[in-house]
């Protein structure tokens, strides 16, 4: 009861202040904007489709040159072997590479003469985005029919290979920025706590017959729900802005709720050792800024020293990226990230327990 | 030490709070009546604040303890929470909520059920005269309507007894009078003890005036018993057109204390006679414009007590 009336009006204040709210919503979409703006090209499905002719037949010369290009939103280009094609599908040049296989040409030829032959073509391709991967398949695969004249399938070895990309697509960066947005729950979370103290409002309350677990728990769940609605709108946003969500997006949820929880326990941490919202924010800033960047909010965390990295992974973040990259863009499921969820939870307990302890000794002096 | 005592509705027993060295209240005994009204009058830093806060269970006293309608602050804090309203110094509202829902959070706060609290606020509400801006948020509130829903925030609850610290602190004639108008109506229902630096402020309203300096009360009485206390001297104020030094030399000679500032002669000593005052004057030529006997204030009490003035 007076926790509900405590939480309500701190989900009041907060929606009720636009600065709030444009910095828990508005920070977070503009970087976004501004990365998926840089990152993502506008002609998709543009696919971007290298060729190895191993057959070399004039017949494979035909569908190479005059066959495939007829397909609009196709951009071929040749290779001479498959090592240069594969460093370029790594580095985001190439949405995928075929090789004609020897055969290709005889195998065509029979078909046009009316004889039934299997037309085999071999195609590698990035797995992260398996929207561009399928529809690829089934690109080739018409166009080799339309080609050889044949109703039944063409037989497209797909070989999928996962790219780690670099920093090309909005699914790479997207859960980076996501977590980033969750890190403004700290000093919302810091914000809330201290300006009670430092307005007096938390003396006030005092002098009712509310409890300090009453003022803990009112925070708290008012703050989750705060960071659960920002988790949703930033979701939807990535979504939106071309995220491609392959897994599971309630266990992406769960995994970024987590987080949130963890922020909301620094936020306690820093409102029990600060007097007003001046030192508070700062303070956490101070901290959030460097770890975001070490966490590979921004860019990839393997091309950090490792010394870097072992501190971003005692923190919550650099866990969450993993694991919401492997969720969203890999689609995996709940056993292949529950090492990183329970390092999540364990480390929510830990800091929250802490955040408590020490705010409820503040409350006292 | 005082023992229980069922008809008043606070009592302090020694209470003190140093901090470090600065002792900020020291030792006070205080009872104050059920349905009283109690002004504890002094100037910025004597220690009101830190008794208020002591008392409404916020600061842990160093010496001493109190009771509250029989409750002890230090082993019953929160049976003393349940009956007292508290409207802090500074004003403490929420400035995005409005001023029905400011209410609803004290109120909600206090474990009010939800029917009893919309009626309880809308009374209010209407008392205050802030019906018409119930649904506004109170950050676009004046200065003296914030005051107001921080004095009925402390009411919201129908506490028995009620801590107003410096109610109106920073306002203007206007909206202290009419802070005053509505404490006065609160008198008799409620035990109330005000903290003010005001001195018309404790002489208009209270029942009772503890006079507090460095932590301690140095007087304590009605407003007229306190004044009274200065019977024992009298002071005029003469208004007068050229005042010789003659005449000065000529009242010093026969009065206690005479000081002359311009056009204005301030003559005290125990007895003075109207009459005979003006008549000396006249005769040494001086020609008086006006002259009146000074009452005494709690001003003027405080400095005789402490020989400072209430207000610097």
């Amino acid at each position: 009861m007076r926790l509900l009336a405590l939480a309500i009006r701190s989900l009041k204040e907060t929606y009720r202040d636009p600065l709030a709210l444009g910095f828990l919503l508005g920070f977070p979409l503009v970087f976004m904007l501004l990365f998926g703006s840089i990152f993502s090209s506008d002609e998709l499905p543009n696919f971007a489709v290298g060729v190895i002719d191993e057959d070399n037949t004039a017949m494979s010369q035909a569908f190479v040159d005059q066959a495939l290009p007829m397909v609009p939103v196709l951009e071929i280009s040749s290779y001479d072997d498959t090592d240069t094609a594969l460093k370029d599908l790594k580095f985001g040049e190439l949405n995928a590479y075929i090789v004609i296989p020897p055969g290709f040409g005889q195998q065509v030829s029979s078909n046009w003469q009316g004889a039934k032959a299997d037309i085999l073509l071999n195609m590698t391709y990035d797995e992260s985005d398996l929207t561009i991967s399928e529809q690829l398949i089934s690109i080739i695969n018409e166009v080799t029919r339309a080609f050889a004249r044949v109703e039944v399938p063409v037989t497209v070895t797909a070989e999928p290979i996962y790219v780690e990309t670099e920093i090309n697509y909005i699914d790479f960066i997207g859960p980076g920025i996501i977590v980033f947005g969750i890190l403004i729950i700290i000093p919302t979370a810091a914000r809330t706590m201290v300006s009670d103290k430092e307005k007096g409002m938390l003396a006030r309350l005092l002098t009712t017959p509310a409890h300090p677990t009453d003022f803990i728990l009112g925070y708290s769940v008012s703050l989750i729900l705060i960071a659960a609605a920002q988790i949703l709108i930033i979701m939807l946003a990535a979504w939106l802005f071309g995220l491609n969500i392959i897994g599971n997006p309630f266990l992406a949820f769960l995994v970024f709720l987590l987080t949130s929880i963890c922020c909301i326990g620094i936020g306690m941490v820093v409102a029990s050792v600060t007097r007003t919202e001046n030192q508070a924010e700062p303070l956490c800033w101070l901290f959030a800024m460097p770890l975001a960047a070490i966490s590979g909010c921004w860019f990839s965390i393997e091309m950090m020293p490792s010394y870097l990295r072992a501190v971003a992974y005692a923190f919550p973040f650099a866990h969450t990226i993993d694991a919401a990259r492997a969720i969203l863009i890999r689609g995996v499921g709940l056993e292949a990230v529950s090492y990183d969820i329970i390092f999540l939870a364990g480390w929510a307990v830990a800091i929250f327990a802490i955040g408590v302890l020490l705010f409820r000794r503040s409350m006292r002096s | 030490m005082t023992s229980p005592n069922d008809d008043f509705a606070v009592q302090t027993l020694k209470l003190s709070r140093k901090f470090g060295d600065l002792t900020a209240v020291d030792g006070i005994d205080l009872n104050i009546k059920k349905g009283e009204l109690f002004a504890l009058l002094g100037p910025n830093g004597a220690g009101k604040t830190t008794t208020i806060n002591m008392l409404c269970c916020l600061l842990k006293p160093t010496g001493g303890t109190a009771r509250i309608m029989g409750y002890d602050i230090l082993k019953q804090p929160y049976r003393v929470k349940e009956i007292i309203g508290v409207s802090p110094q500074e004003t403490v509202i929420s400035e995005r909520l409005n001023s029905r829902e400011n209410l609803e959070l004290i109120g909600r706060t206090h474990g009010m059920e939800a029917a009893e609290l919309k009626s309880r606020s809308r009374e209010l509400l209407a008392t205050m005269g802030l019906e018409a801006r119930a649904k506004d948020q109170v950050r676009k509130f004046s200065g003296g309507m914030k005051r107001r829903l921080n004095i009925m925030m402390a009411l919201v609850h129908d506490p028995q007894v009620v801590f107003l610290d410096e109610p109106t602190l920073g306002l203007d004639p206007q909206a202290r009078r009419a802070i005053w108008e509505y404490i006065g109506r609160l008198k008799k229902e409620k035990t109330i003890l005000l903290t003010t630096h005001y001195m018309d402020e404790a002489d208009s309203l209270a029942d009772r005036i503890g006079i507090i300096d460095e932590g301690k009360i140095v007087a304590l009485g009605t407003g007229h018993e306190l004044k009274n206390s200065l019977l024992d001297k009298q002071t005029m104020v003469v208004q007068a057109q050229d005042i010789t030094p003659q005449a000065i030399d000529k009242m010093r000679a026969k009065y206690a204390e005479v000081e002359a500032t311009g056009n204005t002669v301030v003559i005290s000593d125990k007895q003075l006679v109207f009459q005979e005052i003006v008549g000396l004057l006249h005769d040494a030529g001086v020609e008086v414009r006006s002259a009146y006997i000074k009452e005494p204030t709690l001003d003027d009490v405080f400095l005789r007590i402490t020989g400072k003035e209430l207000r610097e």
